[in-house]
């Protein structure tokens, strides 16, 4: 039966060529533009570490000038980043199951010179923990242990990218890189991994690919590194100057993650902070009401608006958009049903019943849907390629916009939902008509 | 005039009507609120920084011979660029300075006028040479401009001074104030001195450290992350650190840019090889500052030019199937005697009300979903004239849409209305 309504709309659409061209060609427009924006807006607003999101946490303490808020578009938040004392001291709690401060800076690497001049290198420091805790996958060898946070042992991890430059692919553990002054060793390749946004660090580049290198924390001082990513400072320099005057300062620089497992740790660990800012009150700093930040991946990403306010005023539009075209499908449906009103009045005083005539009928507008949403997904395929091609001039990737399974789902949905909607009323409206007018009409 | 017979055929084929009605509304709320957009990102574009944008290149030295740790040797590469960047032919100024036009940031600190009780202002701080003001391309419109040898001293001081930590008194800050000679934007002037006169006055920061004013220039815009894009200040001092590299601005004759973009690294790593270089147009930084405004501007003129192409089909639709249905209705009354302009104006004007009806709701619609994006979302409040512009474009789209098929309409014979009966 379906396969019989199936053959009857494919010939009911091949006998008004034009019209059915104009027809599908509305649907699949409604659904290109829809699903386009749907995924740019996507793209931004996923998970982007759906294996540890409900683990990991931000932290922000506001430590901030006690005569006015944390400029921003939104006053109640507090600095993005933590200062070197505070992530230091919040660094001994031993409630989160893993942590790490992290920060990044650019190096000079300096490759065997078979391979090329010496190049400078965007590299982050962090602590060991930042590869288990963000499920980094490794290619060769794991990240380094606690020992070397603490050493710092000269240890380093590179992004497949990375190895593939220096050691052409191979297995690099064991080997060595210059990296400014000193030699250190491989530990581990990641794998690829390349989260939609780079969510552990929302303060600059948001869309950009992983940095290449990782190693210890610890060697923010023997190396006397400065961050390379935004650093935000208030008030007066207390007369400290240099590299540990800016380590005492009250700059805030430092971006602050941990992993709590479960609720119970989540409350320890946030009565613990509020513990550590009580008490540094007492030795005049952290003036500001209490308001510190302990937050999902979710409400961080949030915080920093990582979705562009123009991609959700885009997506509305868009979808007003897809209204104008099933509105648009309703009227040109209805004309071509009503103008076929003598075949219908041919097939009831042969005995089909309203209700085939009605199936028959919604049987087109969904092979319409079909066929139309078939060439709007090509065509938001097409549309999604000039944004990721766009998206190269501004950041290091360019396929930040993936056309994912939730999208495609989407847009099928779309399509069957619009070819549904549109084609309801005209359906209607052709079998509720009397065979006798019909055919009256010969 | 046929409203009667219009009204009355429209009552009858509601839906068909009404949802031509809702299309053209649709399509006028989002048509107009796309070109606000659009205007809004345009406007964005349209700023000028004040600065020989086309002109001006980047030039960065990230050195990494050991040898450039030591201050003294850093100091005079600096001297050495400058003298071979100014010496290359095509150039028209050169300066060493962290100050890099279009690039969305770049630093800044807080000061208030010396004395007032005021809250500090945050406004944005470069160093300068005496070739700065000349390589952007800025006017001083009142006082003087750096010299060599201020920026030479002033380096040699300022790092004399916070080589060491300074000692501090009770209040936190340091004991012993420096002051220093600098340049400011007209706007920032405006903003500390109401009354335009700022020349020769001076400035306070957090650390009660002074600042004199000694110059100001017309323009100054770089956008920043607050909302300071237009307040800056110049400081003299030299550019130059072993992990930050030496910047250099160099700006180019009209028409010598391309030409210097090949040259540059050259002469410079012959000068000195330890190092890399990084050589960007700022024409280049501001197109990547301003891509995603421009990006929005060609998506959203793609979605109006394809719901017009909508839109329009639907009108056409309507208009085909009206007169397909109305074929023998039509040769009865061409045979009646009325005239083919007759048939013509009959559709034309049946589509008019139609529209019309669609345009009226689509207005209160553009009005209405532009509050509910700025207030939800973001973006500029709809200007009137823009959903005027919009009714008078669908006006004339829907007249357009309706002519073919209408004229073919009326171009059935009188004749027709004899057959099949």
């Amino acid at each position: 039966m379906l396969f019989h309504n199936l053959r009857i709309a494919w010939k009911s659409l091949k006998r008004n060529r034009a019209l059915s061209v104009l027809i599908v060609t509305g649907i699949a427009l409604g659904v290109a533009v829809s699903t386009t924006f749907a995924t740019v807006r996507h793209s931004y607003a996923k998970d982007p570490i759906p294996s540890k999101s409900d683990v990991l946490y931000y932290v922000r303490l506001d430590s901030w000038d006690p005569l006015k808020p944390y400029p921003g578009a939104d006053a109640t938040l507090p600095p993005t980043q933590v200062t070197y004392r505070d992530m230091t001291e919040i660094m001994k709690s031993n409630i989160p199951r893993r942590q790490s401060g992290m920060f990044k800076t650019a190096l000079y690497v300096y490759p065997d010179p078979k391979i090329g001049r010496p190049f400078r290198e965007t590299v982050r420091l962090c602590t060991s923990d930042f590869f288990p805790m963000f499920d980094v996958p490794m290619l060769y060898g794991s990240g380094w242990d606690r020992k070397a946070d603490a050493g710092p042992e000269p240890v380093v991890v590179l992004s497949r990218e990375m190895n593939d430059k220096l050691f052409g692919g191979k297995n690099s553990v064991g080997k060595t890189v210059r990296m400014g002054d000193r030699e250190f060793r491989v530990v581990g390749v990641m794998g690829d991994w390349l989260p939609s946004v780079k969510f552990y660090d929302l303060t600059q580049n948001m869309i950009d690919v992983p940095e290449t290198i990782y190693m210890p924390f610890s060697f923010l001082k023997p190396m006397q590194l400065r961050t390379f990513g935004n650093s935000d400072g208030w008030g007066s320099s207390g007369g400290l100057s240099g590299f540990d005057g800016f380590l005492q300062s009250e700059t805030c620089w430092i971006q602050m993650w941990v992993e709590l497992p479960d609720r119970a740790s989540v409350e320890k660990y946030k009565d613990f902070l509020a513990a550590y800012v009580l008490d540094q009150r007492k030795h005049g700093r952290f003036q500001r009401p209490l308001n510190n930040r302990v937050s999902t991946v979710r409400e961080w990403m949030r915080d920093q608006r990582v979705v562009p306010p123009e991609t959700t005023a885009m997506l509305i539009l868009s979808i007003l958009f897809l209204g104008v075209c099933a509105v648009n499908l309703v009227g040109l449906l209805l004309g071509k049903f009503l103008a076929r009103s003598s075949e219908v009045g041919v097939r009831r005083a042969l005995g089909a019943s309203r209700a085939d005539i009605f199936l028959q009928h919604v049987v087109e507008c969904e092979l319409i849907g079909v066929v139309g949403g078939a060439i709007g997904l090509l065509l938001s395929v097409g549309a999604l390629l000039f944004l990721n091609n766009w998206l190269k001039t501004i950041a290091t990737r360019g396929d930040f916009f993936r056309l994912d399974v939730p999208m495609v789902l989407l847009s099928i949905g779309l399509s069957l939902a619009a070819g549904l909607a549109a084609g309801l009323y005209p359906a209607w409206r052709t079998c509720r008509l009397a065979p006798a007018v019909h055919l009256s009409l010969q | 005039m046929e409203f009667g017979p219009i009204l009355r055929s429209m009552r009858r084929n509601k839906v068909r009507y009404g949802l031509i009605v809702a299309e053209v509304a649709l399509t006028l709320a989002v048509v107009a609120n796309c070109v606000n957009m659009i205007r809004d990102a345009r406007r964005q574009m349209a700023i000028v920084s004040g600065f020989d944008d086309d002109n001006l290149i980047r030039v960065n030295s990230r050195p990494f011979a050991p040898a450039f740790k030591e201050d003294g040797y850093l100091d005079n590469s600096v001297k050495k660029d400058l003298a071979a960047l100014r010496a290359l032919p095509g150039v028209k100024a050169a300066s060493n300075t962290r100050f890099l036009p279009w690039q969305g940031g770049g630093s800044s600190m807080e000061t208030r006028v010396l004395g007032s009780k005021g809250p500090m202002q945050r406004n944005q701080v470069y160093n300068a040479d005496e070739g700065t003001l000349a390589t952007l391309g800025s006017r001083l419109i009142e006082g003087r401009n750096f010299t060599r040898e201020e920026t030479e001293s002033e380096a040699l001081r300022i790092r004399q001074l916070f080589a060491s930590s300074r000692p501090s008194g009770a209040d936190g800050m340091p004991l012993e104030k420096i002051s220093q000679d600098i340049i400011i934007s007209k706007a920032f002037g405006d903003l500390l001195f109401p009354d335009g006169k700022a020349l020769g006055k001076r400035l306070e920061d957090t650390d009660g450290d002074q600042y004199m004013i000694v110059g100001v220039i017309d323009r100054f815009y770089n956008p920043y992350g607050w909302p300071i894009h237009e307040y800056v200040m110049f400081f003299p001092n030299t550019a130059r650190s072993y992990q930050g590299g030496a910047p250099y601005l160099v700006r180019a004759e009209p028409g010598r840019k391309a030409a210097l973009l090949a040259s540059i690294e050259k002469t410079l790593l012959a000068a000195d090889g330890g190092r890399n270089l990084q050589i960007q147009p700022v024409s280049q930084i501001k197109e990547r500052f301003q891509s995603r405004s421009s990006l929005m501007v060609t998506i959203l003129s793609v979605v109006i030019a394809l719901l017009l192409f909508i839109t329009s089909l639907g009108i056409v639709g309507l208009t085909v199937f009206s007169v397909a249905e109305r074929t023998r209705q039509i040769g009865t009354r061409r045979a009646l005697g009325a005239q083919r302009g007759d048939i013509l104006r009959y559709f034309l004007l049946e589509n008019w009300i139609v529209t019309t009806l669609g345009l009226a709701l689509g207005v209160v619609l553009a009005f209405g979903l532009n509050v509910a994006l700025v207030s939800r979302v973001s973006g500029p409040k709809m200007q009137p004239g823009l959903v005027a512009a919009g009714v008078l474009l669908l006006w004339i789209a829907g007249l357009a849409a309706t002519f073919l098929p209408a004229l073919r309409g009326a171009r059935v014979a009188p004749a027709i209305a004899t057959r099949n009966v």
